[in-house]
């Protein structure tokens, strides 16, 4: 049915698909010399928690905004680095960075349509390639990555910094040692009021972290537009590709109305913002399900007044998890309430004892380091995992079929919202091997 | 529709048939003489009762507190919980009630009585519409306990007989009468929370122990076995379809709904009772945590959840979403835009208390409605409910919730049921109203 197209392509590109990347693709590097491409916000947050690494050199940096180029290179050269070269030739002045042959690592943190347009020149020029989310807006661009990383032997990971975050892992070891039981549901959305970054602007004037190109996106599409955070720690949770994989998805966008409101209230009635027509629904839900018979539920929310919310929750068949409430119950453990009546109150526990014993090696370790860095110190424990696996040789924690698998919901979710729900399948980028791959370890080499 | 689907529709489909036929034939004289609720009545209400177990006996002691109610006639196969229901009655100083209980349809009996005016049916689930349909039928309104049906075709049923005998048929869904509902409802309409978008709740309830309680509620488990779906929507959606004018100017369209791999009774079954016990390897087909997600005519979207297998606290999850403002309600807290104090913060939806508090709180006898009776649920929001039930009977109105309420609310558990067989894919719900939702007028609750 809606797979059709997908599992048709597969069978077209059959010779394509014999290559399996495996989890020791590379020798092991010494230093690992990274080159940036965006170095706007984001990408300059990335470039400080790198420069925080041991073994790191930057010898090239491109952005098409010469001051954000310039501030990078002098971070750089703070570091007591080698000045990096700089990129600043248009668009496309990436693929000359791509070209030079002292670089192990492109990490890009550019607008969502270069994701998988410089991650994949990256491979083909015979380097890794690190991408901000999503990795891919289509699912064109989903198999593109996989098979330039299996062609070309080269990694291709994308940055979800919410699988590091303390409680993301900490609710691993939880899994792992059995506390919750078998994971049956999982619930998580980006839920977060971007309609001034949206605009690039209030009625006051510009605001400094504008991200135009999710305007775009909210004008023409209609989905679940930004997945990967909620959807990476679950997929972690539910070893998504190592194990279990994402079937089926439905979608369904409520009406949009909260992008013009905002608009003619902050710019006037007759501004064009307020007349525009914006595709995207103001509230989009999803269902996954997977082959193991897990069951996901995201939200995505953008556009409306709210404060910004972390649902996260996972439901076991031992016990749950609540992000957004900080509790945990566990059957047999927690406390209930008139024991032995149907009335019986399950009694939320709070997560403090839970933490210290189920924090999870890196943070333990890591956990001062990693502190002050962005979102939760999940920051820098991304960039310290992939510079640690890089260097040792491995494939990254997070993996091209990770990157395609979150990043496909995107475009699977605007399918079924367009077809009014109808259910779409999941293609399995793995060709099958998420049955024995290995599950996710985030401790591994230390 | 799978075959074990349409069996049990059948099946369901013979019981109504044969409860119809039963009744019909003597009794569609006496309905036709009797008003459609229309008149108002100044005499005493005389309520039958089917079903005086845990719910049925707390609907009968809070009735037998209100002022002019006789209950001439009282049916229950169980024979402590018959006395109980006479005892009850005459300790309130009432004539002695007619009692029926030879068998499972001894309310046909009942039925025949001239001296009803309201039936009461609070029996196992199954018995809901088939008593409803045979009560209006026989020329009384009805009003039962949720679900009031469990397939399309008892849907239609109750409305078909509603329509033609002119008796309403009330589902008693107590939800809707929290003060905290009651005021979030009055915020909608004020248009706080500006053009609504999506709603979100759940039945998330532990009924592990219920369902292997062979006294208590000895058919819940068998639904469990039998079906997979939403089996219980009414709690979350009554309240969500006041809220966004269901049936009284928008319209549920369509549904998708998945549910999870089961495996929480069979697991439960194994730990109390053995791994020889029957449940424990039985193939139960409810999975353990079902989502649903619905939108309306108008392009509102509602996300539910539908949990009772897993080991989980109650989580009072409850939102309602709109372009201007927001409620969640497992944390008591609103956040409106250019209103809330802070911005992008939550703050205690108490705040809007004094403003918002709903007429109805403000004129009922709180101690005297608030306080607690016998049998389960016998609080506060039932009391209201048939508080409101004996206003309306008095001034001749229908009352609050009608038998469109009952039949799309109800609706959820068969049009769910066929989503999760067919993958999630989407079903339309049948408009019981034909049409008239668009000009009906939104529910008064002054």
């Amino acid at each position: 049915m809606s797979s059709d197209f997908y599992s048709r392509r597969r069978v077209l590109q059959g010779g394509a698909a014999a290559m399996a990347l495996s989890a020791t693709a590379g020798a092991q590097v010494k230093t690992l010399r990274v080159g940036f491409v965006g170095v706007g916000g984001r990408g300059t947050g990335l470039l400080r928690q790198m420069l925080r690494m041991d073994n790191v050199t930057i010898p090239a940096i491109a952005d098409i905004n010469e001051r954000n180029l310039a501030r990078a290179q002098k971070l750089v050269a703070d570091a007591k680095l080698p000045q990096p070269e700089g990129y600043s030739r248009g668009e496309r002045d990436f693929e000359r960075l791509c070209e030079r042959d002292d670089l192990d690592l492109v990490l890009n943190a550019t607008p969502w349509h270069w994701h998988t347009p410089i991650s994949v020149a990256a491979m083909k020029a015979g380097k890794h390639a690190a991408t901000e989310v999503p990795a891919a807006i289509t699912m064109e661009q989903c198999w593109e990555l996989v098979e330039t990383s299996e062609k070309t032997g080269k990694h291709c990971m994308m940055l979800e910094n919410d699988c590091y975050y303390q409680e993301t892992l900490m609710v691993l070891n939880m899994l792992r040692d059995g506390l919750l039981g078998e994971p049956l549901f999982a619930e998580g959305g980006y839920m977060h009021d971007l309609r001034s970054v949206k605009f690039g602007a209030t009625k006051a004037g510009p605001v400094g972290n504008a991200e135009p190109w999710r305007l775009e996106h909210t004008l023409k599409r209609n989905g679940n537009l930004y997945p990967t955070h909620p959807i990476g720690p679950i997929s972690w949770w539910l070893d998504i590709n190592r194990g279990d994989r994402y079937t089926t998805l439905v979608s369904m966008s409520s009406r949009g109305g909260a992008m013009r409101e905002y608009a003619e209230r902050e710019f006037g009635k007759d501004d064009s913002r307020a007349k525009a027509e914006y595709r995207q629904g103001d509230v989009n839900t999803s269902i996954l399900r997977t082959a193991r018979g897990k069951l996901v539920h995201l939200y995505f929310d953008t556009n409306t007044p709210r404060v910004k919310e972390h649902i996260t929750r996972i439901q076991g068949s031992r016990g749950v998890y609540s992000h957004m409430m900080g509790k945990m119950f566990v059957d047999g453990v927690s406390a209930r309430g008139d024991e032995g009546s149907w009335r019986a109150r399950h009694e939320w526990e709070d997560l403090k004892p839970y933490k210290e014993r189920y924090q999870h090696k890196i943070w333990r370790e890591r956990g001062t380091a990693a502190a002050s860095s962005g979102h939760g110190g999940g920051d820098y424990m991304l960039i310290y995992r992939l510079v640690k696996r890089l260097q040792a040789g491995l494939a990254p924690d997070m993996d091209v079929y990770d990157a395609a698998a979150w990043s496909a919901i995107f475009p699977l979710s605007e399918k079924s919202v367009a077809a009014r729900s109808m259910p779409v399948e999941f293609p399995d980028f793995t060709r099958g091997r998420w049955e024995s791959r290995a599950p996710i370890n985030p401790d591994e080499i230390e | 529709m799978p075959t074990m689907q349409r069996s049990l529709n059948l099946k369901r489909s013979a019981v109504l048939a044969a409860a119809l036929d039963a009744v019909t034939a003597g009794q569609r004289g006496l309905a036709a003489q009797q008003s459609a609720g229309s008149q108002p009545m100044t005499r005493p209400l005389r309520f039958g009762f089917v079903g005086t177990g845990d719910r049925g006996s707390a609907h009968l002691d809070i009735l037998l507190g209100m002022d002019s109610v006789e209950v001439p006639a009282i049916c229950d196969i169980n024979d402590s919980y018959l006395h109980r229901a006479r005892r009850w009655v005459m300790e309130a100083g009432k004539p002695e009630p007619k009692l029926y209980g030879k068998h499972e349809t001894d309310w046909m009996r009942l039925l025949e009585r001239d001296d009803l005016d309201v039936i009461v049916c609070a029996t196992g689930w199954k018995w809901h519409a088939p008593v409803c349909v045979a009560a209006m039928e026989a020329g009384k309104h009805a009003t039962t306990e949720v679900p009031a049906a469990l397939t399309e075709d008892e849907c239609w049923a109750m409305v078909d007989a509603s329509e033609k005998h002119g008796r309403h048929c009330m589902m008693l869904e107590q939800a809707n009468y929290s003060e905290g509902l009651l005021q979030i409802l009055n915020m909608a309409r004020a248009g706080v929370f500006g053009e609504l978008l999506h709603c979100a709740g759940g039945y998330v309830h532990d009924l592990r122990l219920v369902k292997f309680d062979p006294e208590r509620e000895p058919w819940r488990l068998q639904y469990s076995i039998d079906q997979n779906c939403n089996l219980y929507p009414t709690h979350p959606i009554g309240p969500i379809a006041w809220v966004l004018d269901i049936n009284r100017g928008d319209q549920f369209d369509y549904l998708v709904s998945m549910s999870s791999k089961a495996r929480c009774l069979n697991d439960y079954a194994r730990l109390h009772y053995g791994p020889d016990n029957v449940y424990a390897t039985m193939n139960m087909k409810q999975g353990d945590v079902n989502v649903s997600m619905i939108r309306t005519k108008r392009e509102r979207t509602i996300s539910l959840h539908f949990d009772t297998n897993t080991p989980h606290p109650q989580t009072g999850e409850f939102r309602v979403q709109g372009t201007k403002g927001h409620f969640a309600g497992n944390l008591q807290s609103v956040y409106i835009d250019e209103r809330s104090p802070n911005p992008h913060a939550w703050e205690p939806v108490a705040n809007y208390r004094e403003q918002y508090q709903h007429e109805i709180y403000k004129t009922i006898d709180r101690e005297r409605l608030g306080k607690t009776g016998r049998g389960h649920g016998a609080g506060l929001t039932t009391a209201l409910l048939w508080h409101r039930y004996l206003k309306a009977m008095r001034a001749g109105v229908e009352p609050d919730q009608d038998v469109y309420d009952a039949a799309s609310w109800s609706a959820i558990i068969p049009l769910s049921a066929r989503s999760v067989a067919m993958g999630g894919r989407p079903v339309d719900f049948p408009d019981f109203t034909r049409g008239r939702w668009q000009s009906r007028e939104r529910l008064r609750l002054g």
